[in-house]
C-alpha cells in the first residue's frame, strides 16, 4: 500500500493522528522536499518526533526514480510525506497513476493546504477563482499567462490565490542541459518581487486586468508561529518588506463582502484609505446597473 | 624608403580622403610578400629614428624558413602624385600626398582567416595573379570573400619574367595569357554583382590591372605607356589606352589605327598592345638575356634609362633587373593603380556601412560610419589580436570606423555576443595606449581618427578574438566575420610533465587569441583539444604553443577529425518525450533539410537575424519550403546560428509561446552535442507537432520542458535514420604532365575523387582538381611528394561535408568503427543508444 500523507503548513506536529500513526508503521518513510517546505521543521525534527527513519526525496528521485520509491509496495507499506495536502499544489498525480499501473493501492490521508487555509486573512474561500503560480522572470522568460487567469476571475468579481515561485533544488540552464546534477542556492519569492512582476505585466499588457491601487493581501507564513498578514495596495505591496519565507499574495476580486472588509481592516495601515481603494477598485468591472423590466400594461390585449 | 616624424604620419592620418586601406591577397606562392618588398623598399614608411632596419613583413622565423607567410602584416606606405595624375582620381582628394596601409597576409589556404581579418580593415585589395599558374582556387577564395565585404580589386599579373624566361612566349601569346587571366578574374567578379559597389570588374585599359615582376622589381599598368605614347601621338590619354588593349592594331604605313587585324591588302597587322607595350620590353630582354652588348645601349637611350658608373659592368639576369626596375619601377605603377582605383575610406565607408554594421542603417553609429565622422562617437573593429614581445600580453589590431581613438580614453569593449541594452560580453575600460603598426615596429601615437587602422593596448584581456570598441551605449556591434575555412582538423594535447599544467592551459588561451580561426576547447573526458583548419595551421599552431604561448613540452595526439551528425529520412514514428513531472508532453518529427539550405544558413544569407517574413520568402521561393512553415521558425541551432532549425507545426496549443525559450535553450544543446557519439548536429529540421502543457506556469519552467526537449530532440533523431558527415577537402594540384600518374595513384589509396584535369593553356602545367575526404588527408603531401618527384604541391581547402554512407549503429561498417571510437574515447557507452532511451510511452 502506498500513503500520501499531508504534512500541514508548518509544525511536525501538524501531521494528523491517522497520518502519524501510519507513519510509524510503514516500512519506507520518503519526505517530498522541493515543491514546498515546512517552515517549523526539518528532516531532523520529523525523524525525532516520528520516532524513525525518513528518506529524502528530492526532484530527481521524485520525477524519474520513482520504481524506486514503489519497489516493494505491493506487499510492503510505503509512505510518502507531502508537504500540505498531497492533492494540494503539487504534481504527485503521476506518481499514484504509476502505483495503480503496478497493482498497488493507494490511500491519502489529508491535511490543511494553502489553498484552503488561505481563508485564515478573512476572506471566503467560495469567492476564490483559479488559482495561479507567479515564476521568477528571467531575462529571457517572462511569462505572463497568469494574467489572463487572473483577468477570467476578476471579471466575475472573484479573488485570486496567487502561489509565488520557490526554487528549492534546482539546475541552472547550462547544468540541465548537460545533465549535471549541480545545483543553485534556494530562492524563494517574496511579496516585494510578485508586486513588481504583476506591476510589469499589467504595464506590458494594458489590458487593466488590474491596477497598481487594486487592494490585496500579502500572507506570510501561512500556519507558522511567525505568520503575519498585511492589506495593502499592489503598489504599496511592491515596496513592502515580508521578511522570511514563504509567501502567498491575494488579489481582491469586485466582490468584497462588508464582513471580508471588516476582517481586513486589522491588517491595514490606513482604514479609510482602504476603504477607499476597495470602492475604487468595485467601479472596474462592474456589471451595468440593473433595470427592472418594463412593465406592460396592456399585456391582456 | 621614406623617413618620417610620427607627428607628419600623424598629419597624413587627418586627410582621410588620401589614406588608401588595402590588403594584398593571392594564391600561395603568387609572389604577395615579394611584391609588397618592392613597395617598401620604395615608399615605405619608417619613422626616422627606425630607419635603416630592413625586412618588413614576414617578421617571424619560420616565415622565413618556410617561405609563406603566416601572419598578416601590416606597413604604411607614402607616395606624392603630380597634379596630372590627381586629375584622374574620382573620389574626392585634397593635395598630393598620399598614405597607404597596406596589409600584406598569407596565401596559404590554412590561413584564410588571416585574409578575412586582414579584409575587413581595409577597403580595397591588390590580387596578384601568377602569369602562369592563372587563376588558382586560393586567388578565387581570396576574391569571393573581398567582394562579399564590398572591397574593390585591383590586380597585377606578377612573374611575367617567368612567362618570358622559362616559357619563351610569343608576344601574341603572351597576350592571350594576359587576357585569359583577367576573363577567369572577372568571370568571378561579375557573380557579385553589387549596385552598392558598383562595377568592380578589372580593365588593362581602364588602369586596374597591372602586369609585372615582383621578382625584378618591375611593373607597368597600360596607362603609363599610354602617358608615354599620347605625347608622342599628341593624343588624349583615355584615348590611348583604349587602343593600347585589345582588338586595336596600329598600321604603320597609313600610321591608322583600326579594329581589324589585317590591313586593306590582307596582310597581319600587329596588335597595339603587343607592338607598343610589349615590344619595347621583348626587345630588351633579348638583347640583355642573349648578351647582344652593342644593342643594348642603343636601346636604353631609346627608352631614357641612364646606367650608374658600376651598373654598367653587370651583364645577363643582374642587368636586366637593373634595367627593367629603371625603366619600369614597380611602385610606381602599383602605387598609382592603388591610390587611382581603390577607394579612400570616406567613399568606401559610404557604400560599406551597412554591410559593416549589425544595427539599424539609419542610426547615429551606422551614419557616423557612412560619413566616415572622425567626430562622432566612436566606432572600431578589431578584427585580430597580434602578440606584443612582452609575452601574453596582445595589441589589438583594427580600423576606426568613426570617431577619434584616443590614449586614455573610456570604452565600451563589446564582444561578439553583446546585444544592446544588455550587459553580456561588454566590458567598460580605458585604453591604455593607442599605437600605429608599421611591421614589427610599433609607434605610440596619441590619437587615431576614423578611416586609419590602429593597434590598441590595454584592452586584449577583455576580448577574445575579435569584438567592437565604441563610446555610445546604443551602438551596436559591427557584424562579426565570416570565416571561409572552419576547424575541421584537430588533435589533443597534454603536457608531458604534469607540474606543467597550469602553463598549458594560459598557453591554449595566448594561441586562441593570437590566431582568429583556432579553436582550443576541452572536452567531456577532459582533454585539451585544439581544433585547425588543415595539417599546416595545426602543425604551426603546435608549435607556437609548445615553443611560445605555453613553453613546456608536450604530447601530441595524432589528428582527429570534427564529424557531424544527421538524418537522412524523416521520423518513422513521431517522437513523443515527458517532462519529468510528466505533465508536459512534446510530440516531434525530425527531417533533413536540404544541403543548399544549410549552406545558405552557414553562408549567412539566412540569417536567424533576418526578419522573419523575409527570411520565409527566400526559404519559400528559392528552396520550395511552404511559407507558413517558414515563418514558423523557432530557432536555429547550436549557437542561435547553425544549419539546423525548429519549426513549430503545433495548432492552437495554449502558453506555447511561454516555453518557447526552454525549447530554444534545450535545441541549442542538443544540436551541440548530438545523441551519435557527441558531435555537432547538422541539416536537421525538428517539427514541433503537438504539445501539452501544465495549466500552471510554475510546472512548465525550464527545468520541466528544457530536459523534454533536449531527449524528444534525440528521439526524433534516432527514429530518422540517423546518419554522420565527414569533411572533404577539395585538393588543387599544379603540376607538369608526367606527374599526373602519381597523383592518381595517392589519391586512389585515400578516397581521393578526382573531379576535373586541365591544362593550363600556354603553360605545360596541369591542373588537377579531386575532392578527399579530411579524414584521409593526413600525410597527404608528403605521400603526393613522394610519389611524383617533389613536383606536385597540393592545395587542400575544406569544401563541403558529405554523408558517410552505412549504418552508424553497426560497429562493422565505417561510421560505425568512426562512432564507436570517438565514443570510447569520450567516456561513453560504446554503442549508440536506441531511441527508446530517449522516447516515452504515451
Amino acid at each position: 500500500m502506498l500513503y500520501l500523507i499531508g504534512l500541514g503548513l508548518s509544525y511536525e506536529s501538524d501531521i494528523t493522528v491517522r497520518g502519524l500513526e501510519v507513519v510509524k508503521k510503514c516500512k519506507r518513510v520518503y519526505l517530498e522536499a522541493y515543491t514546498s517546505i515546512l517552515m517549523a521543521a526539518d528532516q531532523s525534527s520529523l525523524e525525532q518526533f516520528y520516532g524513525r527513519e525518513v528518506i529524502l526525496a528530492d526532484r530527481e528521485l521524485v520525477e524519474t526514480g520513482s520504481d524506486q520509491i514503489l519497489a516493494g509496495a505491493q506487499e510492503d507499506d510505503i509512505a510518502f510525506l507531502v508537504v500540505g495536502d498531497p492533492f494540494g499544489a503539487t504534481t504527485h498525480t503521476d506518481l499514484i497513476i504509476r502505483a495503480r499501473e503496478l497493482g498497488i493501492k493507494v490511500e491519502a490521508i489529508h491535511n490543511a493546504s494553502v489553498m484552503n487555509a488561505v481563508g485564515a486573512c478573512g476572506l471566503q474561500l467560495y469567492q476564490f477563482g483559479q488559482t495561479v503560480s507567479l515564476v521568477f522572470f528571467t531575462d529571457s522568460w517572462r511569462p505572463d499567462s497568469f494574467y489572463n487567469k487572473v483577468m477570467e476571475n476578476r471579471k466575475i468579481g472573484l479573488h485570486t490565490l496567487l502561489l509565488l515561485d520557490i526554487k528549492v533544488k534546482e539546475q541552472s540552464i547550462e547544468n540541465m542541459a548537460r545533465g549535471r546534477l549541480i545545483y543553485e542556492p534556494p530562492r524563494y519569492m517574496d511579496i516585494a518581487t510578485a508586486a513588481s512582476q504583476l506591476l510589469e505585466i499589467e504595464e506590458l499588457r494594458g489590458e487593466k486586468a488590474y491596477t497598481p491601487d487594486t487592494p490585496c493581501v500579502a500572507i506570510s507564513r501561512l500556519g507558522s508561529p511567525s505568520q503575519t498578514f498585511k492589506a495593502a495596495s499592489l503598489k504599496e505591496l511592491a515596496e513592502f518588506d515580508s521578511g522570511e519565507p514563504l509567501h502567498s499574495l491575494v488579489m481582491l476580486g469586485r466582490q468584497v463582502h462588508d464582513l471580508e472588509l471588516e476582517y481586513l481592516y486589522q491588517y491595514v495601515d490606513n482604514k479609510d484609505e482602504f476603504k477607499k481603494l476597495v470602492e475604487a477598485d468595485q467601479e472596474y468591472f462592474k456589471p451595468p446597473p440593473y433595470v427592472a423590466p418594463v412593465e406592460n400594461d396592456d399585456e391582456d390585449l | 624608403m621614406v623617413a618620417f616624424t610620427i607627428e607628419q604620419i600623424r598629419e597624413l592620418m587627418d586627410k582621410v580622403t588620401n589614406v588608401r586601406n588595402m590588403s594584398v591577397i593571392a594564391h600561395v606562392d603568387h609572389g604577395k610578400s615579394t611584391l609588397t618588398d618592392s613597395l617598401v623598399q620604395r615608399a615605405g614608411i619608417i619613422s626616422a629614428a627606425k630607419a635603416g632596419e630592413a625586412r618588413f613583413t614576414d617578421t617571424r622565423k619560420d616565415e622565413q624558413e618556410r617561405g609563406i607567410t603566416i601572419k598578416s602584416t601590416a606597413i604604411s606606405l607614402y607616395a606624392a602624385m603630380t597634379d596630372d595624375d590627381v586629375k584622374e582620381i574620382k573620389q574626392k582628394t585634397e593635395g598630393n600626398s598620399f598614405l597607404i596601409n597596406l596589409i600584406d597576409s598569407p596565401g596559404h589556404v590554412d590561413f584564410s582567416s588571416e585574409v578575412t581579418a586582414a579584409l575587413r580593415v581595409t577597403d580595397g585589395a591588390l590580387v596578384v595573379v601568377d602569369c602562369v599558374e592563372g587563376v588558382c582556387v586560393q586567388t578565387e577564395t581570396v576574391l569571393r570573400q573581398s567582394l562579399g565585404e564590398r572591397i574593390k580589386p585591383v590586380v597585377i599579373i606578377n612573374k611575367v619574367d617567368r612567362a618570358l624566361l622559362e616559357l619563351q612566349v610569343t608576344k601574341e601569346d603572351l597576350y592571350q595569357s594576359f587576357a585569359r587571366t583577367v576573363e577567369s578574374v572577372n568571370v568571378i567578379i561579375s557573380t557579385y554583382v553589387d549596385p552598392a559597389i558598383g562595377d568592380c570588374q578589372v580593365y588593362p585599359d581602364k588602369g586596374t590591372v597591372a602586369f609585372g615582376s615582383g621578382l625584378h622589381g618591375w611593373a607597368f599598368t597600360v596607362r603609363q605607356f599610354a602617358s608615354r605614347y599620347s605625347k608622342k601621338f599628341g593624343v588624349d590619354r583615355l584615348k590611348m589606352m583604349e587602343r593600347l588593349w585589345g582588338d586595336s592594331y596600329f598600321n604603320p604605313k597609313t600610321k591608322k589605327w583600326t579594329n581589324k587585324d589585317k590591313d586593306a591588302d590582307g596582310k597581319q597587322l600587329e596588335r597595339a598592345f603587343n607592338m607598343f607595350v610589349l615590344d619595347p620590353i621583348f626587345r630588351l630582354f633579348a638583347a640583355i638575356m642573349n648578351f647582344k652588348k652593342d644593342e643594348i645601349p642603343t636601346l636604353l637611350e631609346k627608352l631614357e634609362i641612364s646606367l650608374k658608373g658600376d651598373e654598367k659592368e653587370l651583364e645577363g639576369k643582374a642587368l636586366l633587373k637593373v634595367v627593367m626596375r629603371k625603366f619600369l619601377p614597380a611602385a610606381d605603377a602599383l602605387l598609382e593603380m592603388i591610390i587611382i582605383h581603390l577607394p579612400s575610406p570616406v567613399t568606401a565607408q559610404a557604400y560599406r556601412a551597412e554591410t559593416l554594421y549589425e544595427g539599424p542603417s539609419d542610426d547615429a553609429s551606422c551614419t557616423a560610419i557612412r560619413n566616415c565622422d572622425p567626430k562622432a562617437d566612436l566606432m572600431l573593429y578589431v578584427s585580430k589580436m597580434v602578440p606584443t614581445s612582452d609575452k601574453g600580453r596582445f595589441y589589438a589590431f583594427g580600423r576606426v570606423f568613426a570617431g577619434t581613438v584616443r590614449s586614455g580614453q573610456k570604452v565600451r569593449i563589446q564582444g561578439p555576443n553583446y546585444q544592446v541594452g544588455k550587459k553580456e560580453d561588454l566590458f567598460l575600460k580605458s585604453i591604455q595606449r593607442t599605437v600605429l603598426m608599421m611591421g614589427r615596429f610599433v609607434e605610440a601615437i596619441d590619437d587615431c581618427p576614423a578611416g586609419n587602422i590602429v593597434g590598441l593596448v590595454g584592452i586584449d584581456q577583455f576580448l577574445l578574438k575579435s569584438g567592437t570598441i565604441t563610446t555610445s551605449d546604443a551602438s551596436h556591434n559591427m557584424k562579426v566575420m565570416k570565416f571561409s575555412v572552419s576547424p575541421v582538423v584537430q588533435v589533443a594535447v597534454e603536457v608531458k610533465n604534469a607540474n606543467d599544467l597550469p602553463k598549458l592551459v594560459e598557453g591554449l588561451k595566448r594561441l586562441s587569441k593570437s590566431d582568429p580561426c583556432v579553436l582550443c576547447t576541452i572536452n567531456e573526458s577532459g582533454e585539451h583539444i585544439v581544433a585547425g583548419t588543415g595539417e599546416l595551421h595545426l602543425e604551426i599552431c603546435l608549435q607556437d604553443l609548445e615553443n611560445d604561448h605555453a613553453g613546456v613540452p608536450l604530447k601530441i595526439s595524432p589528428p582527429i577529425v570534427s564529424y557531424r551528425e544527421t538524418v537522412e529520412g524523416e521520423s518513422s514514428m513521431v517522437a513523443l518525450s515527458k517532462s519529468p513531472n510528466k505533465h508536459n508532453r512534446i510530440y516531434v518529427k525530425a527531417q533533413p533539410i536540404d544541403e543548399e539550405v544549410s549552406l545558405d544558413i552557414e553562408a549567412g544569407v539566412v540569417n536567424p537575424r533576418d526578419d522573419f517574413k523575409a527570411r520565409a520568402r527566400v526559404l519559400a521561393d528559392k528552396h520550395g519550403w511552404d511559407v507558413t512553415d517558414a515563418r514558423k521558425i523557432w530557432c536555429f541551432g547550436p549557437d542561435g546560428t547553425g544549419p539546423n532549425v525548429v519549426v513549430d507545426q503545433s495548432k492552437a496549443v495554449q502558453y506555447l509561446n511561454e516555453i518557447k525559450d526552454s525549447v530554444v535553450a534545450a535545441f541549442q544543446w542538443a544540436t551541440k552535442e548530438g545523441p551519435i557519439f557527441g558531435e555537432t548536429v547538422r541539416s536537421i529540421r525538428v517539427n514541433i507537432l503537438d504539445v501539452t502543457l501544465h495549466a500552471d506556469a510554475i510546472h512548465r519552467g525550464g527545468g520541466q520542458i528544457i530536459p523534454t526537449m533536449r531527449r524528444v530532440t534525440y528521439a526524433s533523431m534516432l527514429l530518422a535514420e540517423p546518419a554522420i558527415q565527414e569533411p572533404v577537402f577539395l585538393v588543387e594540384i599544379q603540376c607538369p604532365e608526367n606527374a599526373i600518374g602519381g597523383i592518381y595513384s595517392v589519391l586512389n589509396t585515400k578516397r581521393g575523387q578526382v573531379i576535373s584535369e586541365e591544362q593550363r593553356p600556354g603553360t605545360p602545367l596541369f591542373t588537377v582538381k579531386a575532392y578527399l575526404p579530411v579524414n584521409e588527408s593526413f600525410g597527404f603531401t608528403a605521400d603526393l611528394r613522394k610519389s611524383t618527384g617533389g613536383q606536385a604541391f597540393p592545395q587542400l581547402i575544406f569544401d563541403h561535408w558529405s554523408v558517410l554512407n552505412g549504418d552508424v549503429t553497426d560497429p562493422n561498417s565505417k561510421p560505425g568503427a568512426i562512432v564507436k571510437a570517438k565514443r570510447i574515447r569520450q567516456g561513453m557507452k560504446p554503442e549508440v543508444p536506441g531511441y527508446e532511451e530517449y522516447y516515452d510511452k504515451l
